[in-house]
């Protein structure tokens, strides 16, 4: 028998018969330390006051609150709770939680309701020795060293040969954090020929999305499907690649699939009213967006596109017609409360007045005139830079409501920003022909590749004197400016002087503008920690 | 779900009732096994509390199956196989079931052949299976039930063997038509049998698919289950 008294336990229920009835379960079994929750909130609170060995969580906590999948989430993405506890999901019914269940968070266990003291005790006893068995490697997941916890793997499966198959996920994890792309592919292909396993289907065809093997990554989610269409975490991947291949509406389809399977998932929604919105189909992209924005109140994935999503859906979906009484509610009340959140976004501030305004136009002209001169103003003290997204729609948005100078202003900036980006160059000669746009960032971005090319042939003084002449050209643009801040940092043999490091600070200052959405957000990050100091 | 809403979809209605049927179960099954505890020793251990306990069981089990069977009848049982320890899983079972066992006075027991530790299934739709099983086999035993776990050709076995009186020849010499549905499905074991085979089946590697045999005998005597999972 485990020594109960030495545990600390979390009962996170609803209903408080059952909390009390599990406390006395567990009473029994000799549990002195036993806390309780009633919200998904409470739990996480909790947890990141003390630190417990066991957590016993209801999956379902009534509607419009966090589920269990989600603090689970929660809990491991904060790391609130270290890998050796132990975390069993409660369920009325054994099959909806892990329907719901994210391939990458999944709990140590099921226990369906109802469940006995005896039953509840075997678990608990044979999770806890389960734990002790995987130990090493558990402690190497707390202190995030991948290469110990492959060393931890190599070590358990040469010990006992017979366990080996529970080290595999482990194995397959530490070898994508370590980016051992070859190692992992073959393993996950070994792991496949011998059993159709979700997350090894999960974790190949995410892997060869990654590495840009489309055409097999398609294959794989395609295969995986037949075997398991009831996981919707499956379905994900696939939409992800079928965006990446630009078929956009074979993904609204397979997303559509999976939020009939499973609707409880803010970023499913909003992906999935994203592309209802490029498919132009109107009526799916704000259900999907409404969907989003409801349930992500409660959700870690609460994003203010998905309120300036939905808002535009509505007013597409109104049409020439305009909005109808119950759409014209809605709308003001997710821009209302996206705007309060965001108080301190500019660029937020900015699109939600301008949806507004696009969305009074006929009704209003005068307010949406107003809307749209105070939206221009914000945006000329604006620091910040919009996505190339966000700045292609709000340029259209303004000359829509004409101001076309604004617009034209926001497209150059957007060229500027993003230049080297094509596909981006391609969406702004949508919107415009002016060549002093379209053709104003050529030679900066010619000077760019031929500084890249230097970098990479390790002619470093030479490289940064390219980077500087593009940058020159064009002060604003995000890879030219990291370009020159690592140019300046990481030149073998060429020592960063104190001007250079000047020069460096000064990039890194004016891109810090960027949005945190950005790909590239990560290195900037990178190369600001080095520049500055972490 | 029906495009007109000219009537009712009935097996939808009937799945949605037993859910929550179940769910009220089982706040009855907490509420009671709470209430018993405070009972004197004397009071405790009656032959009532051995009818209600193998019934609430009982019940449940019948629940669980007609939810997975309509789940199988519109295509939305998901299946989510796991490597699992067999002595966990085997041990689990036979604590759900432990206040039954205790209260009919059946002893149970189990063994896993030390080379296959591990098995490859979808713990849940095998859980209710052998569940089901045993709570049958709980009805006829008399005072004795072994559920061991083997390998056999590469496939993983679950046995649940008894000591009562055995399968009805009839039952076993038929079992082929159970499973396939061909005799009507009526009564609780057919239904049991047929629920069984569904799940072993989906459960496939490199062709091969899972199937479950009736027969009588074993170490025990009695009525012997078996499950075969690839």
């Amino acid at each position: 028998m485990l020594a109960y008294n030495q545990k600390s336990f979390l009962i996170v229920d609803d209903f408080s018969d059952f909390r009390s009835s599990v406390r006395s379960m567990l009473r029994e079994l000799g549990v002195k330390d036993v806390d309780t929750a009633d919200t998904g909130e409470q739990a996480l609170k909790a947890c990141a006051q003390k630190r417990y060995d066991f957590v016993l969580h209801d999956f379902n906590l009534g509607d419009g609150k966090k589920n269990g999948q989600q603090v689970l989430e929660d809990l491991m993405l904060d790391k609130l709770l270290s890998h050796e506890s132990v975390f069993i999901m409660v369920t009325a019914e054994n099959s909806q939680a892990m329907v719901m269940s994210a391939l990458e968070w999944e709990p140590d266990a099921y226990l369906t309701k109802p469940f006995n003291r005896a039953g509840l005790a075997q678990r608990l006893e044979k999770l806890v020795q389960r734990k002790t068995l995987l130990k090493p490697i558990l402690q190497a997941l707390d202190k995030g060293l991948p290469m110990e916890v492959l060393a931890a793997c190599t070590r358990l499966t040469q010990e006992d040969a017979r366990y080996a198959p529970l080290c595999h996920r482990y194995k397959a994890e530490a070898l994508r954090d370590l980016n051992q792309h070859e190692p992992l592919e073959a393993f996950l292909k070994t792991i496949l020929a011998d059993r159709p396993t979700p997350w090894a289907f999960g974790a190949l065809g995410n892997l060869l999305f990654k590495r840009k093997n489309l055409a097999e990554a398609q294959d794989v989610y395609e295969r995986a499907l037949k075997t398991f269409p009831m996981l919707p975490a499956l379905y994900d991947g696939l939409a992800d690649v079928l965006v990446a291949r630009n078929d956009g509406k074979r993904a609204q389809q397979v997303l559509e699939d999976a939020v009939k399977l499973s609707p409880l998932a803010v970023r499913r929604q909003s992906l999935l009213g994203k592309l209802a919105m490029e498919n132009q189909d109107f009526d799916s992209a704000s259900r999907a967006f409404r969907q989003a924005v409801n349930q992500g109140q409660y959700s870690r994935f609460k994003n203010p596109e998905t309120n300036l999503g939905f808002a535009q859906a509505l007013i597409s979906k109104g049409g020439d017609a305009g909005l109808d009484a119950r759409s014209r509610v809605e709308l003001n009340q997710t821009l209302t409360d996206v705007a309060k959140d965001n108080n301190d976004d500019q660029g937020i501030q900015v699109r939600t007045r301008l949806i507004k305004a696009t969305s009074l136009q006929r009704s209003n002209p005068e307010e949406a005139a107003k809307l749209a001169e105070e939206a221009v103003s914000r945006l000329q003290s604006m620091d910040q830079f919009l996505s190339a997204e966000a700045a292609l729609s709000v340029a259209a948005q303004l000359q829509n409501l004409g101001q076309d100078e604004a617009g034209v202003g926001v497209l150059k900036s957007c060229a500027e920003i993003y230049g080297d980006d094509p596909q981006v160059m391609q969406n702004i000669a949508k919107q415009t022909d002016d060549p002093a746009i379209l053709g104003s960032n050529k030679i900066a971005i010619d000077y760019n590749q031929q500084g890249v090319r230097a970098y990479r042939e390790g002619r470093f003084v030479e490289a940064q004197a390219l980077f500087r002449q593009a940058l020159a050209l064009q002060p604003k643009n995000i890879s030219i400016a990291l370009n020159l801040a690592q140019g300046l940092l990481h030149a073998k043999g060429v020592p960063i002087t104190g001007a250079g490091l000047e020069e460096c600070r000064a990039c890194l200052r004016t891109v810090g503008h960027m949005p945190e959405s950005d790909a590239r957000f990560e290195r900037y990050q990178k190369l600001r920690n080095r520049a500055f100091g972490a | 779900m029906s495009e007109n809403n000219s009537g009712l979809d009935f097996s939808m209605v009937i799945a949605s009732i037993v859910h929550d049927m179940k769910n009220s179960l089982s706040s009855v099954m907490t509420a009671h096994g709470k209430w018993s505890q405070g009972l004197p020793e004397e009071q405790r251990n009656t032959a009532e509390r051995g009818v209600i306990d193998y019934e609430f069981a009982n019940l449940n089990g019948m629940m669980v199956q007609l939810l997975g069977l309509y789940k199988l009848g519109v295509n939305q049982l998901p299946l989510r196989p796991e490597y699992h320890e067999m002595d966990d899983f085997i041990e689990a079972q036979l604590a759900w079931h432990q206040e039954v066992l205790d209260s009919r006075g059946i002893s149970a027991s189990h063994d896993v052949d030390v080379l296959c530790p591990l098995g490859f299934f979808d713990r849940e739709l095998v859980g209710s299976v052998v569940a089901n099983v045993i709570i049958n086999a709980i009805r006829f035993a008399r005072g004795a039930i072994h559920i061991s776990a083997w390998e056999e050709d590469g496939q993983l076995v679950l046995g649940i063997n008894d000591d009562g009186p055995g399968y009805p020849p009839a039952l076993i010499e038929s079992q082929s038509a159970y499973v396939q549905g061909i005799n009507p499905v009526s009564g609780s074991t057919g239904l049991g049998l047929y629920f069984a085979a569904r799940i072993a089946e989906r459960h496939e590697r490199n062709g091969v698919v899972g199937r479950v045999e009736l027969a009588n005998g074993g170490s025990l005597g009695g009525g012997y289950f078996k499950l075969y999972l690839p």
